[in-house]
């Protein structure tokens, strides 16, 4: 039996939009677990992002719980959900985001001082952290703008996980890389993945996906279905077949 | 041009905080700077008019007696004299006197004119301003209309040692004799009172010769030749006189403060507001490097683009300044009732255009050259470099406070990150702390040595004070000091007597004597070298060694009775009384050119003496001996309590000023730094960064510019604020301002300015609040 790391009940999103209620999010029920590569899948607009959101304690959801270990987060304070994303989440976002006025270095640093004071123990970690994406010395000492955006991407995957957090979220990390860098980066996150990081990862591309052992179906505000691929091999022929036939299930 | 405008336009909507920003303080800037040209170059032209208009005198003489004999050698000497181009002489009455008046007494030199006479003297006459329907009683002049004095009420008047009491009947304008900075202080007589007053005999028949000259710039020597040729003929006589220039002076002192003030206020807004604009710009062009690329490259030359934001501010400018110098015809009848109060002239406002258009030309001038000299760096942009590259918000020359190597704190190093790549913030707060801080320091200033106690102040205005001073006949000297010894009441009495000598092809001075300088209340009358000890000394007016090339130790020929004699300059004085045509004796000194008819001596009475009491005691003590007796603390109470009203209502309005000023500027910063940073914000909290820790960060990354300028600015000012003093008075003769700085104040001040700065950003960085992480989904 695995491990439950998160765990929702009944969470639901709205938003107004101009007077009338958009409902984003269904009553989900769900929850995820310790060790796994999950992969949410589902067609532009079906409110991925506005999940791994809420999941992840960067908004708080309408209606419903969400639990974390043994601790509800639903209903945190902003501060709250504040210290609770520092300590245990990690974020890679589609657009990067770094922050322009600050190194390569000091931009992971400045998220790992958040949580510890052992600084000597920090730039360690950053530094195995940056050997693991291949980031050279040199290019840790440049700013975001004068790196590529691979190189970046794979910055801000460093300073997701600088303070070794529980679950680490990608929202669409590929997405504003080309093919080549976008596979640099979903082979980090693999690596990283196959070291027992838990990974959540929002995505529309049948190539990331493939990525994940577990696959969530999402439309209309509601999980569809989901699916086992397993541990993601290089050489799993089969594996290509089984998701897309998953996919075509759902409408994709 | 239409482009240009359509490009202004939408500016100015995209920064409308900025823009009412700007607005503001030109509206501010404009208003003072209106207000002070208003000021400083009507209110005096307004003296002018009505000397002009009442054809007042250049020199006014009253002289006790008014024996044929005497005025026959008046007569004589005005005829004779190729100065004058007209003059009158009057029957009238003089007395020294007192009323009540502001809470203190009105003491002076009292010069009672029948009142047919007063208005329709050929020189110098009176002008009714207020009248009731009363037929006998007395006219004072309209600065003393006050909540006590008012048309129909009662007034008493000690004359003398006499004390009448009369109706008022109304006010009246004297250019040369309506306050008591004049010297002479008309009081006019309905027909009845005046006979009733010459019945009485409280006030000695005197003869008022009032002189208007071919050259009026002479007023000041010809003043003090009518009185040399006078005492030469008439030793032992009475005479009080003013002249055109130490009118003019005293009844403006404050109106010159004021506008002094007004014209430092306008300078330090506008300098504000220019800040404002470049930074403003600066960012704008950093802002929109891809846009101003685009344009570019659709064909707009940089002109067209520098063009466009000159219209905007200047547009701007002058459309806010023209609303700003409106605004201040609102405020100056305030000002103007605040100032009458201390001229004594009636002023009619009325539209004044060269200050407005300078007004306008001043803040215009100065705004384009704002303009164009920030937004000069639109011409280095190249378009495609501009489109290709887009903006770099942020110079990548350094990484400011490396985590790496620094022991600094997260949350400090961060902090600091902001205030080292964000230097023109910085040079912002520095400029507004500075222009703050000097007006802490003078506000401090001004709080101790003039609102709290005026000593210091009077100090340097009126230069040596006491309790009392009586003038006694040399006869009675040796008893007086005797009964001044016995006396227990009498802490020190020393001689302190004023009368005229000459510099030998130079001017008339005002000369003291005192048997003994260390027995003066005031030593920082003389401020470079020493007071006169021997009797070959003399210590001269800075104002006047500066005009004359005199330094210390310097010989010099003065003049008197017809006696010339040589003295060895040992030191200099500042005294305004005289605008800076003094000089000080010993006693011995003086005696070298002429023996003493009367002296006045200054006295110190212990604490809680009755002063006039003591005064009337004196004076039936030695009946006869005494010529005249002043209460000296209720006289300059009386003339000086006006200025600490006046310099109270200066200090709160600028502290209030001082006040929105740092708020506006801050919120200006911190609105421009978060619209900066919103995105940096999102980010950091998307890692965990709560609303409160960047909070504290916004604040601290203000902290440094704003606590470095603070203590710069206050140390700095500390040390130019009494030699800006100075040359604030330069005209009255003062060289050197030594008020005492209050440092506890001022650190204290100091203080209250960086937690009054940082609660402010605080505050004004609460939006942070609103800045949600969740807005990363939509990639802002
Ligand atoms: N803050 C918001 N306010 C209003 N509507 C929102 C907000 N966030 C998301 N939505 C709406 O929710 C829907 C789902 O958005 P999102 O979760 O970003 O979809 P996905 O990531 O799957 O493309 C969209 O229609 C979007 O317009
Ligand atoms: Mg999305």
């Amino acid at each position: 039996m695995k491990e439950i790391l998160l765990k929702t009940e009944k969470l639901s999103k709205s938003f107004s939009n101009g007077g009338f209620m958009q409902h984003v999010l269904k009553n989900i029920d769900l929850q995820l677990y310790k060790g796994d590569f999950t992969v949410i899948m589902g067609a532009s607009g079906a409110g991925k992002s506005t999940l791994l959101y809420a999941l992840s304690g960067m908004d708080t959801p309408t209606l419903g719980m969400i639990t974390f270990g043994n601790k509800v987060i639903s209903d945190l304070s902003q501060d709250g959900l504040a210290v609770f994303r520092r300590e245990h989440c990690g974020f890679v976002f589609q657009q990067i985001y770094l922050i322009d006025g600050m190194s390569v270095m000091d931009n992971v640093l400045s998220a790992g001082l958040l949580v510890s004071r052992d600084k000597r123990a920090l730039i360690r970690r950053a530094k195995e952290l940056f050997a693991a994406v291949d980031i050279g010395e040199e290019t840790q000492l440049k700013f975001p703008a004068q790196i590529s955006g691979g190189e970046a991407q794979r910055v801000g995957i460093v300073r997701a996980l600088i303070n070794s957090p529980e679950i680490l979220f990608a929202d669409e990390p590929t997405g504003a890389l080309n093919s080549k860098t976008g596979l640099d980066v979903l082979d980090t996150l693999t690596k990283f993945n196959e070291q027992g990081q838990s990974v959540v990862m929002v995505t529309h591309d049948m190539r990331s996906a493939r990525r994940g052992n577990r696959i969530l179906y999402l439309k209309d505000g509601v999980i569809l279905g989901e699916c086992d691929l397993g541990r993601y091999s290089h050489k799993d022929a089969g594996r290509h077949e089984k998701l897309s036939e998953f996919l075509q299930r759902m409408g994709w | 041009m239409r482009k240009s405008f359509m490009i202004a336009r939408s500016n100015m909507r995209k920064s409308k905080g900025q823009t009412a920003a700007i607005i503001v303080l030109i509206l501010i800037a404009a208003l003072m700077l209106n207000l002070w040209l208003m000021l400083s170059t009507d209110y005096k032209a307004n003296f002018n008019r009505y000397h002009d208009k009442l054809n007042a005198e250049h020199v006014t003489l009253s002289i006790s007696g008014n024996e044929e004999e005497k005025r026959e050698f008046l007569l004589q000497t005005f005829e004779k004299d190729n100065h004058i181009a007209q003059y009158c002489l009057d029957n009238c009455m003089h007395m020294t006197g007192s009323f009540p008046y502001n809470g203190g007494r009105m003491n002076g030199w009292f010069v009672f004119l029948e009142k047919e006479k007063a208005l329709t003297r050929l020189i110098g006459k009176a002008e009714i301003v207020e009248e009731g329907a009363f037929a006998s009683g007395v006219y004072l002049p309209m600065l003393y209309k006050s909540d006590d004095i008012v048309v129909g009420e009662t007034i008493e008047i000690s004359i003398g040692s006499s004390k009448v009491t009369y109706t008022v009947c109304g006010f009246f304008n004297s250019v040369m004799m309506g306050s008591h900075n004049c010297a002479l202080t008309e009081l006019i007589l309905t027909e009845d009172k005046y006979a009733e007053l010459e019945m009485a005999g409280y006030a000695p028949q005197a003869a008022l010769c009032s002189v208007r000259l071919k050259d009026k710039s002479e007023n000041l020597n010809y003043e003090a030749l009518l009185k040399s040729t006078i005492t030469e003929r008439y030793p032992d006589i009475i005479m009080t006189s003013n002249c055109y220039d130490i009118v003019t002076q005293s009844r403006y002192i404050s109106q010159m403060i004021c506008s002094g003030i007004m014209s430092a206020m306008a300078f330090f807004v506008l300098l504000i507001a220019l800040v404002v604009i470049i930074s403003n710009i600066i960012n704008y062009i950093q802002v929109n490097m891809k846009n101003l690329g685009a344009l570019k490259a659709a064909g707009y030359t940089s002109g067209q683009l520098i063009g466009a934001l000159l219209l905007q501010f200047l547009g701007l400018t002058m459309l806010v300044a023209m609303v700003g110098a409106g605004l201040s015809y609102c405020l100056f009848p305030a000002v103007n009732t605040m100032m009458i109060a201390q001229t004594g002239i009636p002023y009619e406002i009325h539209f004044l255009p060269i200050p407005f258009v300078s007004s306008l030309g001043i803040l215009g001038g100065v705004v384009s050259v704002a303009v164009w000299y920030a937004s000069r760096r639109i011409k280095k942009i190249e378009p495609i470099t501009a489109l290709r590259c887009g903006v770099q918000t942020h110079n990548f020359k350094r990484n400011y406070v490396p985590f790496e190597k620094t022991k600094v704190p997260l949350h400090f190093a961060l902090a600091l990150k902001t205030t080292l790549s964000g230097m023109k913030y910085n040079v912002t707060v520095c400029i507004t702390m500075l222009v703050l801080s000097l007006v802490v320091v003078f506000s401090g200033l001004m709080t101790e040595n003039v609102i709290m106690d005026m000593t210091p102040f009077l100090n340097l205005i009126v230069g040596e004070t006491a309790d009392s001073c009586i003038n006694i006949q040399v006869e009675m000297e040796e008893d007086f000091l005797e009964e001044m010894d016995a006396d227990e009441r009498v802490e020190k009495a020393y001689l302190y007597h004023s009368l005229n000598v000459s510099h030998v092809d130079g001017a008339e001075l005002m000369a003291t004597l005192c048997d003994d300088f260390s027995k003066v209340n005031n030593p920082n009358v003389v401020f470079e070298g020493r007071f006169p000890k021997y009797d070959n000394e003399i210590a001269i007016a800075a104002k006047y060694a500066k005009e004359h090339g005199f330094k210390v130790g310097d010989e010099i020929e003065i003049t008197a009775n017809g006696k010339l004699e040589k003295y060895l300059i040992c030191g200099f004085t500042q005294i305004t009384n005289n605008l800076g045509r003094d000089c000080l004796f010993t006693r011995a000194g003086y005696e070298r050119l002429g023996s003493l008819a009367n002296t006045s001596y200054y006295i110190n009475l212990e604490n809680g003496t009755d002063i006039d009491e003591f005064n009337l005691e004196m004076k039936e003590k030695f009946e006869g001996g005494v010529n005249t007796t002043i209460n000296v603390v209720e006289t300059i109470e009386g003339a000086a309590g006006v200025y600490v009203s006046l310099m109270t209502i200066i200090v709160i309005a600028i502290l209030v000023l001082s006040a929105i000023i740092i708020a506006f500027v801050l919120y200006l910063l911190v609105r421009t730094m978060l619209n900066n940073k919103k995105h940096d914000y999102g980010i950091m909290k998307a890692l965990g960064f709560t609303t409160g820790q960047l909070i504290l960060q916004t604040a601290m990354s203000f902290m440094p510019a704003i606590i470095l300028a603070s203590f710069i600015g206050l140390i700095g000012c500390s040390f130019i604020i009494n030699p800006l003093t100075a040359l604030f008075l330069q005209g009255l003769g003062i060289v050197k301002c030594t008020f005492k700085i209050p440092i506890d104040f001022i650190v204290a001040a100091g203080i209250g300015l960086v937690v009054f700065a940082f609660v402010t950003v605080c505050l004004l960085a609460l939006k942070i609040r609103e800045i949600a992480p969740r807005a990363l989904l939509f990639g802002e």
